[in-house]
């Protein structure tokens, strides 16, 4: 094994707990890192990975009472907020190791487990690092949407470097998904499975049967994911995703809540269970998602005026059968602060917010302040900067102020 | 009342004496790096350091025991070169070999490959090497080969032995419970490829005259290329 030169590397270091982090600093300067930023919790990391790169991530999977370890990986992940060529290294208890090896969609490149000591934590990183550099064209080509250089380059490390196969069978796989060569990544996977049951080639047999609109068939390799993987919620999202696709609105919502049980942090799952929950006029079950889901977006990658415009849409579809209750009434408050705050600028997400605030005071026959509201949206729309009512809209709205 | 489950209980309470045991293992780490290099009490604290370690071990081990006894566990395998597996281990365990003068050293052929859950064999190797620290002599040799479908994990001492005209387990597992073995054993098992299962050996070892405990773990049939149509 090569020694590595850690003093040129940039370090992220995610731990909650002082003592641990103190510990853990300590030791990464004293093999050579001198570029080291600590971060307490993952919603300070997502700004600093936000604003800086870094080479080496080095997160533990308890973050305390926010995202944890692996729910923060997956949100970078997914919204690339790292490249291919970092590394990440969780850093997990004997407990939480399941449910990081578990989650097979967005995985580590390594994890340690807890209690470590120095020697051990050097030796892991530089063994990582090493596999890094030895897959850098691959990461590289797929930073940049490379596949087919992805492929071919992965190709050649996995004849020179044998113990990397797994990985780089896997970054084929996906690589040919990307490029829509179904049949070809069918034909991988099912050699991998053939040889090895690994539950990221089952995943992937599930997700080609998927894109090839095979439903039936992705939704039976799904269920035996789910069958084998205790911990892989994701699962549950795709079979979800496959439900609506035939569909079957209440089956995917029962899918989605079960899912959401399991796991309630992820913010997408419970604005997917939002968005199918309104579709199915259950506002109850789509407020209480949106309610979550604006809860969960403040610090995190998501944090878009979807999330907070639809929790005022679902307290106002409540308020269509009646007045809200108090308690409601201050949630859609605290949320249309929010909008207030960061999306008023949006003619449109200005237009919606006005519409459901009327939806609102009509509720509570509060016909003055309705009306209030939709004279100031109406001078808005003069000065072009909100979008008018709809039609619709000023039928009802008109009808109900008695003009 | 309601019935409890004990076993399930018990393994709770090895997960928080764990923690405990990670918790003092960094206290100790601060204060080695406190107290002088050549203090006479630094000999004291690395003992201890290697007794909480090892405790940490067999916590970890009676965990997966717990796991693989109530088909709780995951199996999670991948391709490994066993040069960097073994270096792991042998770099994990040296330094409670060097507190008892005994020698660890690993032998592979450094292209050899194969398919196992790293983690649980780590524990298994943890485990028969703790017990060999017990009988050797002077030496344990950790080695890996291929042996026709199987990839054989072997553990060897120089000291007396497997006593074979002995009822098993007895002189192997001497002032224990025989959990290791068990534990070997299941782990083992775990690893399936088709229908064929993975097994332990107890013999007696033709290098170094001692034990050799062997575990067989089924591999894929050899074919390590990447090919799709």
């Amino acid at each position: 094994m090569a020694q590595q030169d850690f003093s040129k590397k940039k370090a992220l270091l995610i731990e909650d707990m002082a003592e641990a982090r103190i510990m853990q600093r300590k030791m990464l300067t004293d093999f050579g890192f001198t570029s080291i930023d600590i971060a307490m919790k993952a919603e300070t990391a997502i700004e600093l990975l936000r604003n800086h790169s870094f080479d080496v991530i080095l997160s533990d999977y308890n973050l305390g009472n926010g995202k944890d370890g692996q729910q923060l990986l997956e949100e970078i992940r997914h919204s690339k907020l790292i490249p291919h060529t970092a590394t990440y290294l969780m850093v997990t208890a004997e407990t939480s190791i399941e449910m990081v090896m578990g989650a097979i969609e967005y995985q580590p490149d390594g994890y340690i487990t807890k209690p470590f000591s120095q020697a051990v934590l050097q030796r892991r990183l530089s063994k990582l690092l090493e596999t890094k550099e030895r897959l850098l064209e691959v990461n590289m080509a797929l930073d940049a949407n490379d596949f087919d250089k992805a492929i071919l380059t992965a190709k050649r490390v996995s004849k020179k470097h044998p113990s990397l196969l797994g990985k780089c069978e896997r970054i084929i796989g996906e690589s040919l998904l990307e490029i829509k060569e179904y049949k070809k990544a069918l034909s991988l996977f099912n050699k991998t499975l053939k040889n090895r049951k690994m539950p990221w080639a089952l995943f992937g047999k599930a997700k080609t049967y998927f894109l090839m609109g095979e439903l039936e068939k992705a939704e039976q390799n799904f269920r035996q994911l789910m069958l084998d993987n205790r911990f892989f919620v994701s699962a549950y999202d795709w079979l979800a995703k496959i439900q609506v696709k035939n569909d079957k609105l209440e089956e995917a919502q029962a899918t989605l809540i079960e899912a959401v049980g399991k796991s309630p942090k992820n913010i997408l799952r419970q604005m997917e269970l939002g968005k199918i929950s309104l579709l199915l006029n259950d506002y109850v079950a789509a407020e209480m998602a949106y309610r979550r889901a604006v809860f969960l977006a403040k610090y995190s990658c998501y944090n878009t005026a979807e999330v907070y415009l639809k929790h005022l849409e679902s307290l106002a579809r409540i308020s269509d059968s009646g007045p809200l209750l108090p308690r409601q009434k201050d949630n859609f408050e605290n949320t249309l602060k929010k909008v207030h705050e960061s999306f008023f600028d949006d003619p449109d997400n200005k237009a919606k917010t006005y519409g459901y605030e009327i939806d609102v005071y009509l509720a509570d026959n509060d016909k003055s302040t309705a009306k209030q509201i939709f004279e100031a949206w109406l001078s808005e729309v003069k000065s072009g900067s909100a979008t008018p009512p709809n039609k619709q809209q000023t039928a009802i709205f008109t009808k109900s102020f008695g003009s | 009342m309601k019935k409890i489950d004990i076993s399930t209980i018990l393994a709770s309470a090895i997960h928080e004496s764990k923690n405990q045991v990670g918790t003092l293992l960094y206290q100790l780490q601060s204060l080695k790096d406190a107290i002088n290099n050549n203090d006479a009490h630094q000999k004291k604290i690395i003992s201890i350091e290697e007794s909480l370690k090892k405790l940490n071990d067999e916590w970890v081990e009676y965990l997966y025991l717990y796991k693989l006894a109530s088909d709780g566990y995951e199996l999670h395998v991948d391709t490994f070169l066993l040069d960097e597996f073994l270096d792991d281990q042998v770099f994990a365990l040296f330094p409670s070999a060097k507190a008892k003068n005994l020698e660890l050293e690993y032998v592979c052929d450094p292209t050899l490959t194969g398919v196992f859950d790293e983690r649980l064999m780590t524990a298994v190797v943890s485990t028969a090497v703790y017990n060999a620290l017990r009988f050797a002599k002077t030496k344990i040799r950790i080695s890996a080969t291929k042996n026709a479908d199987f990839l054989v994990i072997s553990v060897e001492d120089d000291g007396k032995g497997f006593n074979q005209s002995d009822d098993q387990q007895d002189v192997f597992l001497e002032g224990n419970t025989g959990l290791g073995l068990y534990f070997a054993e299941l782990s083992a098992t775990a690893h399936v490829i088709d229908t064929v299962k993975g097994f332990i050996k107890k013999e007696s070892s033709l290098t170094l005259g001692g034990a050799n405990l062997s575990v067989y773990l089924p591999q894929p049939s050899a074919d390590h290329s990447i090919s799709f149509k």
